[in-house]
């Protein structure tokens, strides 16, 4: 059906945890970390353009529906919807989910068909981080379309480390 | 310290209330919330004979009716040993004395699914503690433990959860901690864990001495927090951040 | 301790389009964090759900370690015949895990 994605790691940066902590001493009532979004990375479109093998994805007729402030990382509601008849000739093949700033930015690829009927998933993902998600679709005519999200990750406030 | 001017434990709230609109969805949905699998697994343990002994189904037949309420008079004092018991500290009681089986032990799966399970039979009925009697020296305890400043921090429960409720600590909204979501699903830990493991963090958050799960001091403070709780409905299993 | 609850209408007419949302009870360990005996706990995760339906593979989720613990996962499918949905997950290590599901197609 297609290649399998190949994971690569990165050195895992200072986590959540340790760049808050300084946030957690004493308690503040701390406001939001700052969103430091680097928009159209060099490493999020050659993530992107890795799994397209090198084509550039249209920018239309993805929906890419996440809360932009997501109450802990752990679990975030991601939906992904994408224009598309789903027939035969005409059909989302797969649809692909990138966080740039998480150890393992290749979240997932749900793959789809024309038995589909629509091309709309939805399911619960891991932020390590404030970052940009990114959802790529690979249609049945070669071509890609995909969208992206800034997203703020926050913390809850009485980490047990559990 | 006008800032920490105490209004009367009035209007104590369930932590749902201060949940987003999604998470508060996400809890309602039994397709969402993945605290119904300790629920499930709780309601097979129930229902499973041990190696020796009855299942606990024998006794307590029909469950939903036999132990529909039965959540909301706990923590309570166990008649026979003058103890303060909370549900899981019933759970572990039959077990032990009645089916003769080794206790599960706290926070172990087939705990929580037990608790979790008795306490779902109780859902959306009104909290109901006893404070008075036998009960009333274990209240006192826990409202005197509420209100005691402890840790580095230097904080009692009561000065953020009475004084700052609604207002922001981090990411989170801070609650009255009422409780009733317990056992509940908290997506910190991406699991379902028992009100004490809760209270192990808020101790840890102050800095605070960290109680055992089961200790005199968190079955004290649990009475107390139920006890403002009174009439709150049950709504276990709770997601939680 | 795997398990999964399904949630799909059990009828539907020829040709209608069926949500089908799967919650999994699974803690997706990431792996990485020590053992405490100076190694790494392996990465243990549902790697993989296929879910077919009357002859063919209809989806197939290809998770990694950026899918939450206890994951939901919600896609559709066109009731085409009566018949058994068949779901099976892969996990590290090799085990599967199967569940059905039938739709009664009118």
């Amino acid at each position: 059906m297609s290649s399998s994605i190949s994971l690569r790691s990165r050195a895992i940066e200072p986590n959540r945890r340790a760049v808050l902590a300084g946030a957690a001493a004493g308690l503040a009532l701390a406001g939001l970390p700052a969103p430091a979004f680097a928009a159209g990375t060099p490493e999020l479109s050659e993530f992107v353009a890795r799994i397209t093998e090198g084509a550039v994805p249209l920018r239309e007729g993805v929906t890419l529906a996440i809360p932009p402030l997501v109450e802990n990382g752990n679990s975030v509601d991601v939906r992904v919807a994408v224009e598309s008849p789903m027939t035969e000739q005409n059909h989302v093949r797969w649809i692909h989910l990138i966080a740039d700033k998480n150890p393992f930015p290749d979240m997932a690829r749900l793959h789809l068909g024309p038995r589909a009927g629509r091309a709309e998933i939805s399911t619960t993902l891991r932020l390590a981080q404030s970052q940009r998600v990114t959802a790529v679709a690979a249609l049945s005519d070669g071509r890609f379309a995909m969208a992206e999200a800034d997203v703020v990750v926050t913390l809850s406030a009485c980490i047990d480390g559990g | 310290m006008a800032l920490l001017a105490l209004p009367a434990a009035a209007q104590v709230k369930s932590g749902s209330e201060f949940l987003s609109p999604g998470m508060a969805r996400q809890q309602a949905d039994e397709t969402r919330n993945p605290g119904f699998f300790w629920v499930e697994q709780g309601e097979g343990l129930f229902s499973a004979r041990p190696p020796q002994g009855q299942a606990c189904i024998v006794c307590h037949a029909e469950p939903r009716q036999s132990l529909r309420g039965a959540a909301t008079r706990y923590p309570q004092v166990d008649a026979a040993s003058g103890k303060l018991l909370n549900l899981e500290g019933r759970i572990e009681q039959c077990r032990v004395e009645r089916q003769t089986q080794p206790a599960f032990g706290h926070e172990s799966a087939e705990l929580l699914a037990m608790t979790a399970y008795i306490a779902s039979l109780s859902r959306g009925l009104p909290m109901d503690v006893a404070t008075d009697g036998a009960a009333k020296p274990f209240y006192e305890a826990g409202k005197a433990f509420f209100e005691r400043r402890q840790g580095q921090l230097n904080l009692s429960c009561q000065q953020c959860h009475d004084g700052l409720v609604g207002q922001k600590l981090r990411g989170d909204t801070i609650s009255h901690g009422a409780g009733t979501g317990y056992p509940a699903y908290r997506l910190e830990w991406n699991s379902v864990g028992s009100l004490h493991r809760r209270l192990r963090a808020c101790s840890l958050g102050v800095r605070a001495t960290q109680f055992d799960f089961g200790s005199p001091e968190y079955l004290a403070l649990e009475l107390y927090l139920a006890g403002r709780a009174k009439d709150l409905p049950v709504e276990t299993p709770a997601i939680r951040r | 301790m795997f398990n999964a609850r399904i949630t799909m209408p059990a009828e539907a007419k020829a040709g209608e389009i069926v949500e089908i949302r799967v919650l999994t009870r699974h803690p997706m360990d990431r792996g990485g964090q020590s053992d405490g005996k100076g190694g790494t706990v392996p990465r243990k995760i549902l790697n993989r759900l296929t879910a077919t339906y009357a002859g063919d593979q209809i989806f197939r989720f290809d998770m990694h370690t950026g899918v939450a613990s206890n994951p939901f996962v919600s896609f559709t499918t066109r009731a085409v015949a009566t018949g058994d949905i068949v779901f099976e997950w892969r996990e590290d290590g090799g085990a599967t895990y199967t569940r059905t599901s039938r739709l009664t197609v009118t």
